[in-house]
């Protein structure tokens, strides 16, 4: 609908529409992420043995280095929304911080499918314990999260690739660094309260 | 009018960005869904009043179905009638141009929203065709009815997800989606595209109210999808999360459902209680009592809906010390509702009433609300819960609070705006008969089923021929009462789809402002052309000017200088 008719003296944008439909979005997500959470307590509070004698222990150590990877991957994102107006105006467009944030969110849900994998063979699976089917609805809604944000940043990387305009992209980058921020922001939680507590 | 640029009929009826044409796809879908839902309830009420006997229209019916089409009742109800019509359909009509906009802030958004919710209406209908038929363990979906037990009869993985129970979850997961994606959107272009002077205070009560509407919903939803994924887990990968015998809780899904079940009540009240605020001044002719305060108590009211919720289960086992804490906040809320319907109520005093077809249906909204909302105290105080919890007079209490909500609610709008959107007028003698006779079968449906449930009668039993106190004598004799109401309620209905399909086959003859009414849609085409307005009007005035003391009309259009 092309026709759509504009209005120069209607917009009075404090924060942009995505920016703002966004912070709507993890709003509830985060509630999401607070009914899981909760859940989870409840049971872990009230369970005699956590985790339960015969069930394999969680990878503590590599996820340790996993949740540095994808803290490392959230602030190359920020270095890359701070400076891309000044290298803009140098001619850049610093897509390679962006690249980079990118690949090491990659690397954060790659390590932890493998983890997985290794889980499944030691028998914690779904069904062998409350433990382990807390563990995966969590951490698998986690990286179903990370794996949706890295969507989300394949489509900042080529809007802003493509943009003509430095005010356009530069709402985009807005809107989607902030879903990154909560990915990589509730990663710290999620690992004390499943793999630490 | 000037847009006359061609657009394929795909686009401009099936996938329109134009958020009138979405407004009018939700409400369309919830009509629908409203008659399915409407048979439902009609199969099931004339079996209570005649047991085992043949339906018309239907044939027999077994328990199990009985079941399931008391829980899909519910569900399509809820779900699929109240928040499209009330959530979306009211949202997508009037935001835009209560505030003075063209479209939505995401257009597109705003298409699949819709979308989805067409598919999840698809797959709801369609789980009464897979084996072992739709959910039947009450539309709350507790566990372990929902879990396990008879209602998943394969431990395979796949005829699990294809079982009512986990076709029921997903579809309402789904509805969610499609809610939160309007929801989004109502926000965001309320916040941001309202036009030159639309200041906060400036904007139509009802607009206010779906948007907070919007936030309960959002904020509340979280933790009934994590519950529902939970659930849904329990029924095909085989977690635990609500098997006790496994170290799971099952009252631990009854505080998720709740914590959303609870304030999506209020989700569907604050949209049509926003409709009153429009149509009570209009027809009082003087502006609306308490406008700020109406604000500030829908917010206390939103606030308090999260920490109520636990009210549902008083007898579900839970620590009496929080049942307390529960009982206590119940009724609190009623406070701020108690203020909204006070000032309706200060807002006709001394005006000069028209009663006018929407301002009966606001009328009688309010007459049978005060029904519903004071039983609703009662069964706020868990010591009277206790006895008459799952009773009819439960089931009674809340169709005297959701029936007005929803169609009194919904008519109401529908009378008002209908000139607007559609550019032609409706009969008034069959909109009369209309407004009365479902006034008067609605109670005949519902109150005599008050003392039913006071005389310990459960809801959800299929036959009661084997319960000798209640299968003879004057209980039984309520139940058919009822049934006669509800089978003439229904039929009522027809003369309102008579009066639409006639009026639409007339010429568009509305004129822009029929009602005399203040705020931006009056200002617009009957109907609104793609965009709205030719040019954005400016606002200099609040929404309720009416009989200002000195001017020489008695109302004062919101763009009027």
């Amino acid at each position: 609908m092309e026709t759509t008719l504009t209005n120069p003296v209607a917009s009075r944008k404090f924060i942009s529409d995505g920016v703002l439909g966004m912070i709507f979005l993890l709003t509830t997500e985060a509630m999401l992420f607070a009914g899981f959470i909760s859940a989870y307590i409840v049971n872990h509070a009230g369970a005699t043995m956590w985790p339960p004698a015969d069930q394999p222990r969680l990878p503590i150590g590599i996820t340790a280095i996993n949740t540095i990877i994808l803290l490392a991957s959230g602030f190359l994102l920020f270095f890359f929304s701070k400076n891309f107006k000044s290298n803009q105006a140098n001619g850049k467009n610093g897509l390679g911080i962006l690249m980079l944030s990118m690949l090491l969110g990659l690397t954060f849900v790659s390590i932890q499918g493998i983890e997985w994998v290794r889980l499944i063979g030691y028998g914690l699976t779904t069904s062998s314990s409350l433990y382990a089917s807390f563990f995966y609805l969590i951490i698998g809604f986690h990286g179903l999260h990370v794996l949706v944000g890295l969507a989300i940043l394949a489509y900042l990387f080529n809007k802003v690739k493509n943009s003509k305009s430095t005010e356009d992209a530069k709402n985009t980058i807005n809107a989607c660094k902030l879903y990154w921020y909560f990915v990589v922001g509730i990663w710290p939680l999620l690992y004390y309260l499943v793999y630490l507590s | 009018m000037e847009n006359t640029h061609k657009i394929s009929f795909v686009n401009k009826y099936l996938f329109s960005t134009d958020h009138k044409t979405i407004g009018a796809q939700y409400t369309i879908m919830g009509v629908l869904m409203a008659a399915v839902g409407g048979f439902l309830a009609y199969i099931f009420r004339y079996n209570l009043a005649f047991p085992g006997q043949n339906i018309p229209l239907f044939g027999a019916l077994g328990p199990q179905q009985y079941n399931s089409f008391v829980t899909i009742h519910g569900m399509i109800m809820v779900f699929w009638v109240g928040m499209p019509v009330l959530l979306a359909g009211f949202g997508n009509f009037l935001i835009p141009m209560m505030i003075g906009t063209d479209d939505m802030a995401f257009p597109t958004l705003n298409m699949m929203s819709f979308w989805i919710f067409f598919l999840s209406a698809v797959i709801l209908l369609a789980s009464f065709f897979v084996p072992g038929g739709a959910f039947g363990g009450g539309w709350t979906m507790y566990p372990p009815l929902s879990a396990n037990g008879y209602m998943v009869r394969d431990p395979n993985f796949l005829s699990a997800l294809l079982s009512g129970s986990s076709l029921l979850i997903l579809a309402v997961a789904l509805e969610f989606v499609a809610m939160l994606m309007g929801g989004i959107n109502f926000l965001v272009t309320t916040f941001n595209k309202r036009t030159k002077g639309m200041t906060a205070f400036r904007v139509p009560l009802v607009v206010w109210y779906i948007n907070i509407a919007a936030v309960i919903f959002m904020f509340s939803v979280g933790p009934l999808v994590a519950g529902a994924f939970m659930l849904l887990f329990d029924v095909v990968l085989g977690t635990g999360f609500y098997d006790p015998a496994r170290g799971g809780d099952p009252i631990l899904f009854q505080h998720l459902f709740w914590f959303f079940g609870h304030p999506e009540v209020y989700v569907l009240l604050l949209p049509s209680l926003g409709v009153l605020a429009e149509v009570i001044p209009v027809f009082s002719r003087k502006p609306l009592f308490a406008y700020k305060k109406l604000v500030y108590l829908a917010l206390l009211s939103a606030v308090l809906s999260v920490v109520v919720w636990a009210h549902h289960q008083f007898i579900a086992g839970i620590d009496p010390r929080m049942a307390t804490f529960f009982s206590i906040g119940t009724i609190i809320i009623s406070i701020p509702f108690a203020g909204i319907f006070l000032s309706f109520m200060a807002t006709l005093w001394g005006g000069s009433i028209r009663f006018k077809l929407p301002m009966l249906w606001a009328l009688g909204f309010i007459a049978l609300f005060l029904i519903g909302g004071l039983t609703g105290l009662f069964l706020g105080s868990n010591a009277f819960d206790i006895y008459a919890h799952d009773t009819y007079f439960v089931v009674t209490h809340f169709h005297y609070t959701l029936f007005p909500d929803i169609f009194f609610g919904f008519f109401a709008a529908f009378y008002f705006w209908f000139p607007k959107f559609s550019g032609r007028t409706l009969n008034n003698t069959l909109g009369h008969l209309h407004f009365w006779l479902t006034f008067v079968f609605f109670n005949c449906t519902w109150f005599v089923l008050f003392f039913n449930g006071l005389a310990g009668q459960h809801r959800r039993i299929h036959d009661y021929s084997a319960f000798s106190n209640f299968s003879g004598g004057i209980y039984q004799t309520f139940e058919k009462f009822s049934t006669i109401g509800a089978i003439c309620l229904i039929l009522t209905q027809f003369i309102f789809l008579i009066n639409v399909i006639m009026s639409m086959s007339k010429k568009k003859n509305a004129v822009k402002n029929p009602w005399e009414a203040t705020t931006l849609e009056w200002v617009a085409d009957s109907p609104p052309p793609h965009g709205n307005f030719p040019v954005m009007p400016e606002v200099f005035r609040g929404p309720y000017d009416y009989s200002v003391p000195g001017e020489a009309k008695d109302f004062l259009p919101q763009n009027q200088q």
